[in-house]
């Protein structure tokens, strides 16, 4: 089988709404057994990517294959072998946790172990619960498990902490740990950053269409992001000369602090003890590291609402 | 297509029918409700209001006779309007739609044909009737008739004429069994369409369809399961319908084989045209909108509450566009008339309606959301 050892391969996909080009030109491969997350504004493609990977929308050129099978051909089979948590996911509602999973089980045609799916994902107390009663989180995770009733080698989840408070989120990563550590693919787009460096092993942006950056989150912040920001908090205009002729470049903000680029920890440190020789008194900091956030913005434009992105397209 | 999934779908639809009380009442509570409504309203014989008030200005035994002759066979009920008030008057403050003034020189001469004038030498009687009350008709009818008797007696002449009535219907054919086959036809049209586009937009607007396009569920599946649980719900539905009306108005209808093919016709064309009506229904809210707007017309101009022989030419054509009117058609001629050739013609026509429905809407339903 081509390409077996990859779990996706995406190979120049288009996708075009008339004149409007969602998807422009893509590639890429997404590797068996890791955690790839595939981020990008709204409206950048990511969404119509992504359905096209699941087989919910056809490409206008471009091939895809999931598991070696090609998605325009082969849709049956693929299903079969994924698992998707699409966007705001929604069931039945009048319909409970536990017969949602039964119901999910029965279409796969697989003997799901239902009980051990509501452990997994944490909903064993809600067992009986309509799905109408449900809060946001509880929601989610019953997505999740509807996700692994059939055993999928390929797990997708289309932001499945999007709305969710942070207990909620927690949760949620806890079961993404767990199929990672089950050895599934997991294809995971979202909107949060801390989300993508926590888990992913392999992070893609897209924007307008396009892949602007795909490696993981340490190689991705270390070659892209700007140094790290060191904060001095109100020092007097001595200290501010002292740091500038040391050779970096201090700028004031509105709030009176300094922020200083620096390169490390040797840096800071260097800084601090220049300020104790000169008998300055050591004020208040705070150093950020460069995080995928700020690669983030740096690659990205802001979103736009022209460009279809979900099912409203 | 798959039977497991078929089956899996068909549970979900029910369980979830089953636990939403209120389109429980629609489908199975509210046809039994008009049935019993409106069968309790035109099946009541003495709907009709008998009342006559008599003022007998004469007090004579002929004008007793004549009184009797009035309250014989229960025809009407007298009530006696005293003498030294105006008829007229008294019809107005008392609303009275009809009050007979029998003449102070009413006992005349024996062979002295009674009337209204016209006839040369007749007493006139004199009814005060209101022209806007829609029964005082039938009670001038029956007052005529009572006059006519009365009038040969005193004549002696007998009869040259007798009416002999042959009813093309079978025999105590009442309003109820007009109406039940009406009322079959409309609940399963009811519940197709409004569950069709309900269920449709919730898929939709929830994103559920985009779940199941991702499962091994297929647009077959998912329509053939429609199909059967709108079978399941029509069927219970008609079951209803029938044990109410055998069980309180007693009716006598001929339920065969044609019922349930013609159920199931019926299902599958209100089905296509469910499929049809989904790109305008978009949200659940608008959903129940359009349903409505369909519903309506469809159920007042197709003979499902008074037959469409009642309605304007030009609405009759209309009327005979309509899918309803057909099945309307097939099933009276089938559980009223059994009259098979009729009913076939109407069960065709309906099947046509349905093939083209279906079709049509199988082919512009799309699964998926978008392509």
């Amino acid at each position: 089988m081509p390409n077996a050892e990859h779990a996706i391969v995406v190979d120049r996909l288009c996708k075009r709404y008339g004149a409007l080009v969602a998807v422009d030109d893509i590639s890429f491969k997404v590797e068996k057994g890791e955690v790839f997350a595939f981020l990008g504004p709204n409206g950048a493609g990511k969404s119509v990517t992504t359905e096209i990977i699941e087989t919910i929308r056809t490409p206008t050129s471009g091939k895809v294959t999931v598991l070696g099978l090609d998605v325009g051909k082969r849709k049956t089979e693929i299903v079969r072998r994924i698992g998707v948590l699409p966007q705001n996911f929604s069931s039945f509602d009048r319909i409970t946790v536990r017969e949602s999973l039964r119901y999910y089980a029965r279409v796969f045609g697989c003997k799901a172990d239902i009980d051990a799916l509501m452990d997994l994902t944490n909903l064993t107390d809600k067992a009986d619960a309509q799905f109408n009663t449900l809060s946001g989180g509880l929601k989610q995770r019953l997505g999740i498990a509807a996700a692994l009733v059939n055993d999928p080698e390929v797990v997708f989840l289309d932001e499945p902490t999007t709305g969710l408070d942070p207990h909620a989120r927690r949760q949620v990563w806890d079961v993404l740990k767990g199929l990672k550590k089950r050895g599934k693919t997991v294809f995971l787009t979202t909107h949060y950053l801390e989300e993508a460096e926590l888990l992913a092993d392999t992070v893609a942006i897209i924007s307008r269409g396009r892949i602007v950056a795909i490696d993981s989150p340490a190689r991705l912040t270390e070659q892209n992001a700007e140094k790290a920001q060191l904060t001095l908090e109100s020092i007097d205009a001595s200290a501010l000369g002292l740091i500038r002729k040391m050779g970096f470049v201090p700028t004031r903000t509105g709030d009176g602090n300094v922020q200083v680029p620096v390169a490390g920890a040797e840096d800071v440190r260097a800084i601090l003890e220049e300020m104790h020789r000169a008998g300055l008194a050591l004020p208040g900091l705070d150093v950020r590291k460069p995080n995928l956030e700020a690669v983030f913005l740096k690659l990205t434009d802001a979103p736009s609402d022209d460009r279809p992105d979900g099912g409203e397209a | 297509m798959t039977p497991r999934i078929i089956a899996a779908n068909l549970d979900v639809r029910l369980r979830s029918f089953y636990r939403q009380k209120s389109a429980m009442f629609f489908t199975f509570a509210f046809p039994v409700i008009l049935v019993l409504v409106f069968g309790t309203i035109f099946t009541t014989p003495d709907h009709l209001n008998l009342d006559l008030s008599v003022q007998d200005l004469s007090r004579t035994a002929s004008s007793t006779r004549l009184i009797d002759a009035l309250t014989a066979n229960e025809t009407f009920r007298i009530t006696q309007v005293a003498a030294d008030v105006d008829a007229t008057q008294y019809a107005r403050e008392q609303k009275k739609n009809l009050v007979l003034v029998i003449p102070a020189n009413f006992d005349a001469p024996p062979n002295h044909p009674l009337g209204q004038g016209g006839v040369a030498g007749a007493v006139p009687l004199t009814y005060v009737y209101d022209p806007s009350s829609t029964s005082v008709t039938t009670k001038i009818h029956l007052l005529d008739m009572v006059v006519a008797a009365a009038n040969q007696t005193a004549t002696g002449v007998p009869p040259r004429f007798k009416l002999v009535p042959a009813s093309i219907l079978p025999e105590r054919y009442r309003f109820i069994e007009f109406f039940v086959p009406g009322i079959i036809a409309m609940a399963i049209m009811t519940s197709c369409l409004s569950n069709a586009l309900n269920m449709n937009a919730e898929l939709r607007q929830k994103g559920i369809l985009r779940k199941l396009s991702t499962t091994p569920n297929t647009r077959a599946d998912w329509l053939v399961s429609s199909i059967l649980y709108q079978l399941i719900l029509s069927a219970i539905s008609t079951a209803a319908i029938l044990l109410v009306s055998y069980a309180v108005f007693d009716v006598r209808l001929h339920i065969g084989a044609w019922l349930p093919l013609i159920v199931v016709v019926e299902v599958i064309a209100f089905a296509g045209i469910g499929m049809l009506l989904t790109p305008f229904a978009k949200e659940a809210e608008s959903a129940s909108a359009v349903a409505n707007a369909f519903l309506f017309p469809m159920m007042f101009l197709s003979g499902t509450f008074f037959p469409v022989e009642m309605m304007p030419a030009f609405l009759q054509s209309f009327a005979k566009l309509l899918p309803l009117y057909y099945v309307n058609e097939a099933l009276r001629a089938a559980m009223i008339f059994a009259d098979d050739p009729a009913t076939l013609r109407s069960v065709g026509v309906t099947a046509a309606f349905a093939a083209v429905a279906f079709a049509a809407g199988t082919f512009k339903t799309r699964w998926d959301e978008g392509t």
